[in-house]
């Protein structure tokens, strides 16, 4: 049986993608990411804070800052998980906007969901249960997508990245926010260091879960860096594609339009 | 050249640490206050911009049951005009930042150039009240913590402390702003000495009373839990 791949995606090779560091079959690779997230849905909050000190919070109000949302703004939270640029976007949109967000995980979705209802965040929120690469919406939709450390995670990202394309809206803009390549060799190694020995370990102690952790330093390696990308993303047809370096290149903020 | 602070090889986003922080202790202080929230929501959906000329980015406030505090990006800066994004935009510099306070100046400065509104006035003025009428219940908060005797008593005597400690500092202020007037006076005179370990005497023994005050309410408290069971 042949996995449903894309046409350009013929040889052989495409049979088996990385998983981490693993090469698995592509159709097994959605199941696998499921599981891991599956596992880390109820600490997710507490080790995104513990493992970069709290800085997400702030690359994440970056990515706010540089989403233009206003208010009647209709905003996809892709891979939005446990919804934390979802609770922002929703009270930047106010009651005439809309956030949707859309997670390939319901563990994820459900966390995610209690989480915001439980701050009062109701009545512009849509949770949908959704593959980035199969996007279940109309052309045009979005004035805003983001997909925050969700498309490392994603199996085939170009398929994605055209998904998320036609369900901008002209004039939308697409963020991606996701680990990347430290600029500084001293900073790559002592961050090779940390997500690589430490990382795992705190996963362990914090959540009982070293596998899941492991996977996430080596996802973040095989995560093509801040030029592929940007190249990836201009293939898909977006325009005025840049991207900006936060803490020295351990995240990168993507940006680009659609016109 | 742009004001963006950012070094290009270790970029931390410190505008980002900045609306944190303001975000952050705005929605904290008007949970401590009750009737705030009823005035919060007459800007429910509202939006805000101020510029301040000092700083490299404009601070947005978006208003719901809380108040978001985020900056625009410097590329849209350039390529989105913002004041049609907001209900109101304000543009001014630091010195007449305090002078918001009273949204009756607001007409007043706008007159005299010393601030430019784009919209909603009202957007503005509201913004201003709410930030000017925050009153916390300082002994209602503590209670929380230890009990209402306790707070109280507690209370009490810290605006007492508060008041003996501030009265000191205004004189020293007055004392010092004479004295910087004054060139001449340069030298320090023995009774400014003594004015001042007189001043420093006082809030110390305040702080002294205080303690032994809370230290004799811990015991009661103490003695009558320990009769309650
Ligand atoms: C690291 S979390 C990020 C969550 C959230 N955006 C944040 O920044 O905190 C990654 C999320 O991507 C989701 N995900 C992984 N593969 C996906 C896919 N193909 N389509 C949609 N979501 C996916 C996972 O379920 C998980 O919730």
């Amino acid at each position: 049986m042949s996995a449903p791949e894309t046409p350009e995606t013929h040889s052989q090779q495409q049979q088996t993608t990385h998983f981490g560091f693993k090469q698995v079959d592509t159709s097994q690779k959605v199941n696998m990411v499921k599981d891991v997230f599956q596992s880390v849905a109820a600490k997710y909050d507490v080790m995104n804070d513990l493992m970069s000190f709290g800085v997400h919070r702030l690359w994440k109000r970056y990515t706010i800052d540089c989403s233009g949302a206003r208010t009647g703004h209709k905003v996809l939270d892709l891979a939005g998980g446990t919804g934390d640029l979802t609770a922002k976007f929703s009270r930047i949109v106010g009651e005439t906007g809309q956030v949707i967000l859309a997670d390939i995980n319901d563990a994820m979705l459900k966390v995610g969901r209690d989480k915001l209802r439980d701050r009062g965040i109701v009545g512009n929120v849509e949770y949908v249960q959704a593959n980035a690469e199969t996007l279940p919406f109309p052309d045009n939709s979005f004035d805003i997508i983001t997909i925050a450390f969700g498309l490392r995670n994603v199996t085939d990202k170009d398929k994605a990245l055209a998904s998320m394309y036609r369900v901008l809206k002209p004039g939308g803009r697409l963020l991606v926010l996701e680990f990347s390549k430290p600029s500084n060799e001293m900073l790559n190694k002592a961050y090779d260091m940390y997500s690589f020995h430490l990382l795992p370990k705190i996963g362990q102690l914090v959540a009982n879960d070293a596998d899941s952790y492991q996977y996430l330093a080596e996802s973040i390696r095989m995560h093509p860096e801040q030029e592929v990308l940007k190249t990836m993303m201009d293939e898909a047809g977006f325009e005025q594609t840049t991207y900006h370096n936060l803490t020295g290149g351990i995240v990168a903020l993507h940006r680009g339009f659609k016109f | 050249m742009s004001p963006y602070i950012e070094a290009s090889n270790f970029s931390m986003p410190f505008a980002q640490l900045m609306t944190a922080g303001i975000e952050l202790a705005i929605n904290r202080l008007l949970k401590l206050d009750e009737d705030s929230q009823q005035r919060l929501k007459k800007l429910s959906g509202k939006s805000l911009q101020v510029t301040i000329a000092e700083l490299p980015w404009p601070l947005v406030f978006n208003f719901s049951e809380q108040v978001i505090v985020r900056t625009v990006s410097n590329a849209d800066k350039d390529s989105a005009p913002a004041a049609d994004s907001v209900d109101c935009l304000i543009e001014l510099n630091l010195e007449t930042l305090p002078k918001l306070k009273d949204s009756s100046q607001l007409t007043q400065l706008i007159q005299q150039k010393q601030l430019n509104l784009i919209g909603d006035v009202y957007v503005a003025q509201t913004f201003s009240n709410l930030l000017k009428e925050i009153d916390i219940d300082w002994e209602e908060q503590l209670s929380g913590y230890t009990g209402d005797v306790v707070a109280h008593q507690t209370f009490t005597s810290m605006r007492a402390l508060f008041d003996t400690a501030k009265s000191q500092i205004e004189k020293g202020a007055i004392d010092l702003s004479e004295r910087l007037t004054q060139s001449d006076s340069i030298a320090v005179k023995p009774n400014e000495v003594h004015e001042f370990s007189k001043g420093v005497n006082e809030i110390r023994s305040a702080t002294e009373r205080l303690f032994a005050r809370v230290a004799q309410l811990e015991q009661r408290q103490k003695t009558a839990t320990g009769s309650d069971n």
